[in-house]
């Protein structure tokens, strides 16, 4: 009777905990269904229209577009590009931004000084800072160029300019990703490394073996979230490449052509299926990520 | 779970489409008004003050840049938002006349005593028309001239131009400052594959080819006239240029303005950003050049082209306030408001003789070159089609190579004539 009694007592308890949960979240989930998944849906449907202009006159044309998208030569080159960008984006902000929250995560003189200055990037707007290097890497006028005493043509040669646009990427992202590796550093207990130097184990030995291993949530994290974002490139190549650039077709992503085809040449419809096309590759990606997170990644 | 949910998340974000849309929402006592360019919105706003004052209606300008612009009109009227009143453009007006998105004019303008389309440049008018029915009140007309910075001259001591110079001329010339100016890296001129309508348009008509056909059906990119005169740019106008990659890098306008360059062509609608430069006092306007075809030492008629544009004010289909969005357009559109936009110097006159005060508007910056080429040249409009955006873009990229490579300039043509017919044969 007892017994019953509580239980029936903490079945309400957690209905009106659950009740409580839903209204909690349900702004975000209307917000994600009204603002990303019903556009997913109609994205999904231009896809196979040949589109008129202002979302008048669609006609259903079948897989037409993802025919021509297939033939496109343009779509290879972009999917390079996107990929290459991704490769190097990727790693290298990671690399550094680890090295910087280990050297951020100790006390020392001015050490919150420090983690302002590297995650100031993050709350620039990414159009102002794509402006500002723009000008910073202008061949005739701009600064890189004058300090360094050369002639080099930054936005302009195909061989050079996507490595500025990760640069440009790198430092932007190297704050965010700064601050969650430390938050992350800073939940691994002190006694583990205390141990592990009773052990012997010091300096390199316990980077590799109690600090990587208990970062590797964070880790997954940034590099799930870092891959698929560095996926959709779009603002820096746009903003810092000029169009009559000689690497406008060596940095041109597949964001960037679906930018293009949709708004600026009012092809909706093709624009859509590009879009449709990466959202499937960026899937298939992040299903492999997901597979190799137990091989890797220790929950404690 | 919570990380499942998180990536759930990101990749739903990572498939979300963009779909910008920017509301406009406009008041009984309020007309919006957009436009793309920034030095026209202080006089501009004199003239809407003034209409105000007398309506007591507000004026509410938005000012974009010209991709935004675009971008946020086309968002909004396919939401259903757009401004009241807004400027029309060549590139783009067709797509929008045919979508039924621009008021119908025609009983305005017969109840109106001030507008009378007999008094405006009739290409600008027949731009802005379809099947009777007109869409926009021409706005203003704009020519292209030729601007040089003295100091540059002054430097290397070379004689300034003169209006009857031709395109060869102008290559010598440009050629004779990029010499001089080798060791200290300056340039004769800039001329960038996008640089169209103020740049190699004009070649081309001087030089009796064309872009595209009358009836609009085909490009005229293949025309023997049309490869010369580009084959003249690759042969003569580029060597005296800066390399392609630095033209990517800085707008001519900003190289001629800080000494880098000595000679520039540009349009009438920039002339306020080189009078308000800290060194006005250095440049100068001159004629656009001619042609000269007959090889007798003058400027015959045909032989001087300069390409002309007009925007046009419109109001939209739907529009909660069309009677005073006509009513300020009438204020903006009639004799006494294009005299008055002359004489502040936001723009020419759409309006047939009103364009003279527009000269002096700069005060010692003399502007005579843009009004002179009305009477001793052969004005062109600036070529369209339905979809001009799509064979300008391309026309912008897959000239890059014949530009660092003139050698390429003839096949490249043929290849553009190629995919503008093919955009052509959609429209």
């Amino acid at each position: 009777m007892n017994q019953k009694k509580k239980r029936m007592f903490s079945t309400t308890r957690q209905k009106k905990v659950a009740q409580t949960a839903y209204l909690m979240v349900a702004p975000t989930i209307i917000g994600l269904l009204i603002l990303n998944f019903y556009p997913i849906i109609q994205t999904f449907w231009l896809s196979f229209c040949k589109t008129g202009d202002f979302g008048l006159n669609n006609t259903f044309i079948g897989l037409k577009n993802y025919v021509d998208l297939f033939k496109d030569p343009e779509i290879p080159q972009a999917l390079i590009n996107t990929f290459r960008y991704a490769a190097v984006q990727v790693t290298v902000s990671i690399a550094l931004s680890l090295v910087l929250a280990v050297l951020v995560n100790r006390k020392m003189k001015g050490v919150t000084i420090y983690r302002t200055i590297y995650f100031l990037p993050m709350i620039c707007a990414p159009a102002a800072i794509a402006m500002v290097w723009r000008w910073m890497f202008n061949q005739d006028f701009g600064i890189l160029n004058k300090m360094f005493g050369t002639n080099i043509s930054w936005t302009t040669d195909p061989k050079i300019a996507w490595l500025c646009v990760a640069v440009v990427g790198i430092w932007s992202s190297l704050g965010y990703n700064m601050v969650l590796l430390l938050g992350g550093l800073q939940d691994i207990p002190k006694d583990y490394y205390e141990a592990a130097e009773i052990d012997g184990a010091t300096g390199i030995n316990a980077f590799f073996h109690i600090t990587i291993p208990l970062l590797s949530p964070t880790l997954f994290f940034i590099i799930q979230t870092g891959i698929i974002g560095a996926l959709q490139l779009f603002d820096l190549p746009y903003m810092i490449i000029d169009e009559s650039s000689r690497a406008v077709r060596s940095v041109k992503s597949v964001t960037y052509l679906f930018y293009q085809h949709s708004f600026e040449k009012g092809q909706r419809g093709y624009g859509s299926a590009i879009v449709i096309f990466m959202m499937v590759v960026i899937s298939i990606i992040t299903y492999f990520i997901q597979k190799t997170e137990k091989k890797w990644v220790h929950y404690n | 779970m919570k990380r499942r949910v998180m990536v759930l998340t990101c990749s739903a974000m990572a498939a979300a489409a963009i779909m910008g849309g920017s509301t406009m929402v406009s008041a009984a006592d309020t007309v919006s008004v957009a436009i793309w360019d920034n030095n026209q919105l202080s006089g501009l706003q004199e003239i809407a003050n003034e209409w105000s004052e007398e309506s007591g209606v507000d004026v509410e300008f938005q000012v974009m840049d010209w991709t935004t612009y675009w971008t946020m009109l086309e968002a909004g009227a396919s939401g259903g938002e757009m401004p009241d009143v807004f400027w029309m453009h060549s590139a783009n007006a067709q797509k929008y006349m045919d979508a039924g998105l621009l008021l119908d004019m025609n009983s305005y303008i017969e109840e109106d005593d001030a507008i009378d389309l007999e008094n405006y440049f009739p290409g600008i008018v027949e731009l802005y028309s379809q099947d009777g029915v007109q869409y926009a009140i021409p706005k203003d007309h704009d020519t292209i001239a030729a601007v040089y910075n003295k100091a540059v001259f002054d430097k290397y001591g070379i004689d300034y131009p003169t209006d009857d110079w031709t395109w060869e001329d102008f290559a010598s010339i440009a050629q004779q400052i990029a010499d001089a100016g080798a060791d200290d890296g300056v340039y004769g001129t800039y001329m960038n594959t996008g640089s169209n309508q103020s740049g190699w348009y004009n070649i081309i008509y001087a030089m009796g080819g064309e872009i595209i056909s009358e009836d609009k059906k085909s490009s005229g990119m293949d025309k023997e006239e049309t490869i010369a005169a580009m084959n003249f740019v690759g042969e003569k106008i580029l060597p005296a240029c800066p390399s392609q990659d630095s033209m990517a890098n800085t707008p001519g306008d900003t190289m001629l303005m800080s000494g880098k360059i000595g000679l520039y062509l540009d349009g009438s609608w920039m002339a306020k950003s080189y009078y308000d430069a800290d060194n006005a006092a250095d440049f100068a306007w001159v004629e656009i050049p001619y042609y000269d075809a007959n090889e007798n030492g003058q400027c015959d008629e045909g032989e001087r082209a300069s390409i002309y544009n007009g925007l046009g004010w419109s109001i939209a289909a739907n529009s909660s306030v069309p009677d005073e969005a006509w009513s300020l357009i009438s204020a903006f559109s009639d004799e006494a408001g294009q005299l008055r936009q002359s004489e502040l110097g936001v723009t020419m006159s759409g309006y047939i003789g009103c364009s003279e005060p527009f000269a002096n508007a700069f005060g010692d910056m003399d502007l005579s070159a843009f009004t002179k080429v009305e009477e001793d040249g052969r004005l062109v409009f600036r070529p369209y089609s339905k979809y001009s955006a799509r064979w300008e873009d391309d026309f912008t990229q897959k000239f890059i190579d014949a530009w660092n490579d003139p050698s390429l300039m003839e096949d490249t043509c043929l290849e553009l004539a190629e995919s503008m017919n093919s955009i052509l044969a959609e429209e």
